[in-house]
């Protein structure tokens, strides 16, 4: 399960326009073997989940 | 009138030979006019005159295109690797990353293709790290089909530390492949004017 699949299976109230290119929620991957990674989290009420919440999510 | 000839002219006697030029004639003639930073006797070469007029021997520029394909994964800015050099003229690009040792501004041109997809894709030129500017944005969900996009645009590069690299990014909802193919995926750049 990727990033994005992760933060929708734990913040449900999120939409995809959250994830476009201008909302609310920046993911990036620097092609470094480190994977996807939340760059910037600016949603007005859902708060970015904790790497162990992310971590938890199967 | 005289004439004088003479295979090596240095311009400026300043204490500091990096404040005087030299022009002259390489060792063996080549119909071309060099002009070097430096005394006389040792000058580094930082541009010529050949028949066509001037030519800056250190302006960097270089192209390479994508030969191995990635995985986007869905709402994510990706940076995009960049593994075949088609030329590299100051050693200026590494790592899928472009980071020029000569202050000016730079035309820098980057494309990227998709196979056949839902959703939205662009690429965007990041530099030092940051989205920088945003290329040609295609979106329509509604009909799977490949996706190209490109950007261009004119940038400034202080030839120490900035640096630029291509991102892209796709919304489709689900992981998508990059063309690696020279004609739809590739990066070039080209130093327009030093400063």
């Amino acid at each position: 399960m990727n990033l994005y699949e992760k933060i929708k299976k734990l913040k449900p109230e999120l939409t995809d326009a959250d994830f476009a290119p201008e909302g609310t929620i920046m993911l990036q991957n620097d092609s470094d073997g480190k994977g996807d990674y939340i760059r910037e989290w600016n949603h007005p009420t859902v708060t970015q989940p904790t790497n162990a919440e992310l971590n938890g999510v199967s | 009138m005289s004439t004088v000839k003479s295979k090596k002219l240095q311009v400026g006697t300043d204490a500091s030979a990096s404040n005087n030029f030299t022009i002259y004639q390489p060792a063996t003639p080549d119909g071309t006019l060099r002009i070097g930073v430096g005394n006389a006797d040792s000058p580094t070469e930082v541009g010529r005159f050949n028949s066509n007029g001037y030519v800056a021997t250190n302006a960097p520029a270089f192209g390479a295109w994508h030969d191995t394909t990635q995985t986007l994964t869905t709402s994510s800015f990706t940076k995009l690797l960049f593994t075949t050099e088609e030329f590299d003229t100051n050693s200026n690009f590494a790592s899928s990353r472009f980071t020029p040792t000569v202050e000016g501004y730079y035309q820098i041109n980057a494309a990227m293709g998709i196979v056949p997809m839902n959703g939205t894709i662009f690429i965007s030129i990041y530099k030092n790290g940051s989205e920088f500017k945003r290329g040609s944005f295609t979106s329509d969900a509604a009909t799977a089909g490949s996706r190209h996009t490109q950007v261009s645009s004119i940038v400034y590069a202080n030839g120490s530390t900035d640096y630029f690299e291509i991102y892209g990014y796709q919304g489709s909802g689900s992981n998508a492949t990059t063309r690696n193919d020279q004609r739809w995926t590739y990066v070039n750049g080209v130093l327009a004017k030093a400063v």
